[in-house]
């Protein structure tokens, strides 16, 4: 499968410049070639995705390769919807680079050595709870950005400053509706993948709790998300300082992410 | 036939000639008859706005010297000038660059302020009267479509002007900037000047629901709130309308501050953190620029405005630079029609007079053929039409092909020159 992800790259890669150079010269035509690779890459990537996982026999999502590749697939997704709810055209500047690179080092890691632990691969679970994180995981990278882009925007009009950045990101508004709607799904996603990954480590050990790091990190993750959330729907926190707190979660988040590989525990990489 | 363009501009000439120039539709249209005589200059048309005056007209080829010294001569005896003192303001382009000048102008890229939507209107305008004048002829006809069309392409596909640069459209700029949308916003007027008025205009315009008017004089609020639908309320009340409103716009003639920090800080907890544009056009500040420490409120004074006008002006003239390049296509397009137009009717002619042969032939050779009903009789003649079409049309593809491209490409191409090869 790797000439299809090769493809897909190309279509991303494609899509990064054409985002990028929409973003900076605020091209229609460039934002359609944009849009309309993306749409291509990410056909491409679903076919890819589906195939592996009938080749390999297992939910590609296990080794570091198919989780890095399923991650972009879903980033790729949630930025189109994205697009097609909030016409932030911008965020593709800033997602579609990312997109590439994780195809990129996905293609590069090369096929997973060894073979899929047998629990994994016949119980319903496995699919269940890793897809649902890796969506959250996107969602709140949705939210990083839409923070980062809030906050320069803010700093552009309490700075007056006016600049190519004014011009060219959405009203605050806009990033700030988007960082609370990602933010909520990105919470749902993630309560419902901790409580999945809860169930069928009881099935499999009896135990819900290992005192594993990506647990623990998760624990963390969901409580700030959590609060997040809440001041966000109480409007006490909006907009400058909820947009800050999008920003640190994110490094939480990534702490999750990686959290397996920084330090050994139960979970495996995934 | 040759496209021939003279006149001056604000950049060329001060007001004192332009309005020595300056034609209204009688005069323009008089000035036309008087001008076009069908033998040297065969169409013409005037622009006369308040920035320019311009004759654009359609000249036979080789009098092109004597065409732009008729033209020159109009113009003096327009603005009763001696001879010979318009020289050194106007300006004369033919042929392609006139045709660039006119893209160039119908599509704001030679105005003072480049982007302003007018001067589309004058061209349109102008090239009515020439119409109604009579003086529009084949040549500028199709100038002047094309121009509409370029100007047409300019605007939707630049973003030249897209960025508003008028202190009172600024609200609307920025507020958009803030909320998005202006649909439903509350604007809020904290006294009533000419500017103010006009930025809650273009507010209310841009979708703007409610409109709350605080005067010092409460007479001016209630006449102004009626002239917007919107409601009077006095000083005493500000901090409860300060609590609804989402663009504040304060243009006072106090010396001093009307709003404070302590006011944005308490707006702000009534409004639960939803975000304030606050905009003070007045000088001396009414606002307390303090006020921009208030977390989710976004105050500008009147130099704020100004920069942003500098940087949408910057965005307008880096947009221009693109405009340019579709100018530049479009001329040579244009180029390109003006050639195939001056042999079209040609080709056309020539079509007509291989028909005319032919049926000339079936007329002296009809009475060998004997008695024929209709039908072969029509048959006969779509026969004969069909192979006099069949062998000229390649010949005159190939004309036309030579005059778009304005060169032959008989050297490259072997290919036999009738094109009835397959």
């Amino acid at each position: 499968m790797r000439s299809l992800l090769l493809a897909v790259l190309a279509a991303y890669l494609i899509a990064a410049i054409h985002s990028i150079l929409a973003f900076v010269n605020k091209r229609r035509s460039l934002q359609r070639v944009a849009q309309w690779s993306t749409l291509v890459g990410f056909i491409l990537h679903t076919t890819a995705l589906i195939a592996d996982w009938v080749i390999d026999g297992h939910y590609p999502l296990f080794f570091p390769r198919e989780t890095l590749s399923f991650l972009a697939w879903a980033l790729v997704a949630l930025y189109q919807v994205v697009l097609y709810r909030y016409r932030a055209q911008a965020l593709g500047a800033f997602t579609m680079p990312l997109i590439s690179v994780l195809t990129f080092i996905a293609l590069i890691i090369g096929s997973g050595s060894g073979v899929t632990p047998a629990g994994f691969s016949t119980t319903w679970l496995f699919p269940i709870h890793t897809t649902l994180l890796i969506f959250a995981y996107a969602a709140f990278f949705i939210v990083f950005i839409a923070s980062v882009m809030y906050l320069l925007q803010e700093r552009e009009l309490k700075l007056k400053t006016f600049g190519a950045i004014f011009h060219r990101l959405p009203s605050l508004t806009t990033v700030n509706e988007l960082a609370t709607a990602a933010g909520g799904v990105g919470l749902t996603l993630l309560t419902l993948g901790i409580v999945t990954g809860m169930f069928w480590s009881s099935i499999r050990t009896g135990r819900v709790w290992h005192n594993d790091p990506k647990e623990i990190f998760a624990l963390l993750t969901w409580m700030l998300y959590f609060v997040l959330t809440v001041y966000r729907s109480t409007a006490s926190w909006r907009g400058r300082r909820a947009a800050w707190l999008g920003v640190i979660g994110f490094a939480l988040v990534l702490c999750t992410f990686f959290g397996a590989r920084l330090l050994p525990g139960y979970h495996v990489f995934g | 036939m040759s496209i021939l363009l003279i006149g001056v501009n604000h950049k060329t000439a001060p007001v004192e000639i332009r309005e020595r120039l300056a034609f209204n539709d009688e005069a323009c249209a008089d000035g036309l008859r008087r001008l076009v005589d069908g033998d040297v200059v065969r169409e013409g048309l005037i622009v006369s706005t308040c920035n320019r005056v311009e004759i654009l007209s359609a000249t036979a080829n080789d009098q092109l010297e004597f065409g732009a010294g008729r033209l020159t001569q109009f113009l003096d005896t327009t603005g009763r000038l001696p001879t010979g003192f318009l020289e050194q303001h106007l300006y004369r382009h033919t042929d392609e660059n006139a045709v660039r000048h006119l893209f160039r102008v119908a599509s704001s890229l030679d105005s003072m302020v480049v982007g302003e939507p007018q001067v589309l209107g004058q061209v349109r305008h102008a090239y009515s009267l020439a119409v109604q004048a009579g003086t529009a002829g084949r040549v500028l006809n199709r100038l002047v479509h094309h121009t509409f069309r370029v100007a047409k392409r300019v605007r939707t596909e630049t973003g030249i002007a897209a960025n508003a640069i008028s202190i009172s459209y600024m609200a609307v700029e920025l507020g958009k900037k803030i909320f998005d949308s202006l649909k439903g916003c509350t604007v809020m007027l904290i006294g009533a000047g000419e500017m103010a008025e006009l930025s809650a205009r273009h507010l209310v315009n841009a979708g703007a629901a409610r409109v709350i008017i605080a005067n010092r004089t409460e007479e001016t609020a209630q006449q102004i709130a009626q002239e917007f639908g919107g409601t009077a309320v006095s000083l005493q009340q500000l901090d409860q309308a300060l609590a609804e409103a989402d663009v504040v716009i304060c243009s006072t003639g106090a010396p001093n501050y009307v709003l404070t920090e302590a006011h944005a800080r308490a707006a702000r907890e009534r409004r639960r953190n939803r975000p304030t544009c606050f905009i003070d056009i007045s000088v001396p500040r009414n606002i307390d620029p303090a006020v921009s420490n208030v977390p989710n409120v976004f105050l500008f004074d009147i130099d704020d405005l100004e920069s942003v006008i500098s940087s949408n002006i910057r965005e307008r003239e880096r947009e221009a630079e693109r405009a340019e390049l579709i100018v530049q296509s479009e001329v040579m397009q244009f180029q390109q029609t003006l050639r195939l137009m001056d042999v079209g009717p040609s080709i056309g002619a020539m079509r007509d007079k291989f028909q005319d042969v032919a049926r000339a032939e079936l007329a002296r050779q009809r009475k060998r053929l004997g008695p024929l009903t209709k039908d072969q009789e029509t048959a006969i003649e779509s026969l004969l039409m069909s192979i006099v079409n069949k062998i000229s049309h390649p010949v005159m593809n190939q004309m036309r092909r030579f005059y778009e491209t304005g060169e032959s490409d008989d050297a490259e191409s072997p290919q036999d020159p009738t094109g009835l090869e397959d």
